[in-house]
């Protein structure tokens, strides 16, 4: 793979890889990072990367790979912190992106970042991103069961959060 | 699509049994004006995830900034990993090297030197040779002179041993 091609198949998914990596992370910084990490991997491996046919899955699946390990160093870095007494720094949105959301709105990306990990993945790239079951199960390294399990309690959690929004106005 | 029809596709959906067209079309629904008061949540929903989806890197020199990491990593890497190899190689062939000239030294050290020309000239050496030789076997002249010394005595030896043994054959007899 050559410079040109890079640019046309691979970094076009930039947006794609950086929304991923926001939803897991929670922070813009981070996740621009992250996609900027993962850039340079596709593109130093890429000679072994000429059989891969779906480029953008396979992006995405070193999005996610290096997104964990983004975020199990910070659980470290946390513990160290409350060891050492501090407070741990939560970062939410900006409130540029918050303006952004209107108050239901906020909720609902409260009731997503509040699932479990897998089912956030799993949500995040079907609902918001469009792909099928099958790219799901390769970007994620999930078995067809696994994936639909989790898109199924993932969608039945908001559903119940919604259905108590409606009622009570939480 | 009326509301009966999208009840029954959001039941679908909620089962995960909605194909990724039906969900289109569930979200082209719920981005018209005029829900249902009843829908409202579910259409904030599906409104969300499409307002997800055109959230966007906003840096615009990203691209320009990989590509550039890119062309600084790129030579450095791949000659590293070359001299890599080849200091690998050069560090194997050393260690023969090294050793073949020890082990060479050790077994030149434990065998003397051999032995070499003295003289130049055939003749001389033919006399040095010659004398040396006479040298020697005017040493064994004198030997075999001492050896018939012993002889003798071993012969007075045995006859004795001879007579005693006569002796003994008498008296068992």
């Amino acid at each position: 793979m050559n410079l040109e091609a890079f640019q046309t198949r691979v970094l076009p998914s930039k947006n794609k890889l950086f929304r991923f990596a926001f939803r897991m992370l929670g922070s813009s910084e981070e996740a621009k990072d992250v996609v900027q990490e993962v850039m340079i991997k596709v593109w130093n491996g890429r000679e072994q990367m000429a059989e891969i046919q779906n480029m953008e899955a396979w992006c995405m699946r070193i999005t996610k790979n290096l997104s964990l390990d983004k975020l199990r160093s910070q659980q470290r870095r946390a513990t160290d912190l409350i060891d050492e007494g501090f407070e741990v720094r939560q970062e939410g949105l900006s409130p540029h992106e918050k303006t952004e959301l209107n108050e239901s709105m906020q909720k609902i990306n409260q009731m997503i970042a509040a699932l479990p990990e897998k089912q956030r993945q799993v949500i995040h790239l079907r609902d918001i991103e469009g792909y099928s079951y099958n790219e799901i199960c390769e970007m994620l390294e999930l078995d067809m069961s696994q994936v639909k399990v989790s898109l199924f309690r993932a969608r039945n959690a908001v559903r119940e959060k919604l259905v108590k929004m409606n009622a009570y106005g939480l | 699509m009326d509301s009966r029809q999208t009840e029954q596709l959001l039941e679908k959906y909620w089962n995960c049994e909605t194909s990724l067209e039906e969900e289109q079309q569930l979200r082209d629904f719920f981005r018209s004006e005029g829900i249902a008061e009843g829908m409202k949540e579910t259409a904030d929903l599906f409104r969300y995830f499409d307002q997800q989806k055109k959230v966007q890197l906003s840096e615009s020199s990203f691209d320009g900034d990989v590509v550039r990491k890119i062309n600084a990593t790129r030579p450095a890497a791949k000659t590293v990993k070359m001299y890599y190899n080849y200091a690998r190689i050069a560090a194997g062939l050393v260690v023969v090297v090294a050793a073949t000239y020890f082990v060479g030294q050790e077994v030149r050290k434990s065998y003397p030197a051999e032995v070499t020309d003295t003289y130049s000239d055939p003749k001389l050496a033919f006399e040095e040779t010659k004398k040396a030789l006479m040298m020697l076997s005017k040493g064994f002249g004198k030997a075999r002179h001492e050896t018939e010394k012993i002889r003798l005595f071993n012969e007075a030896e045995q006859k004795v041993q001879g007579k005693q043994a006569a002796k003994e054959k008498e008296v068992v007899i």
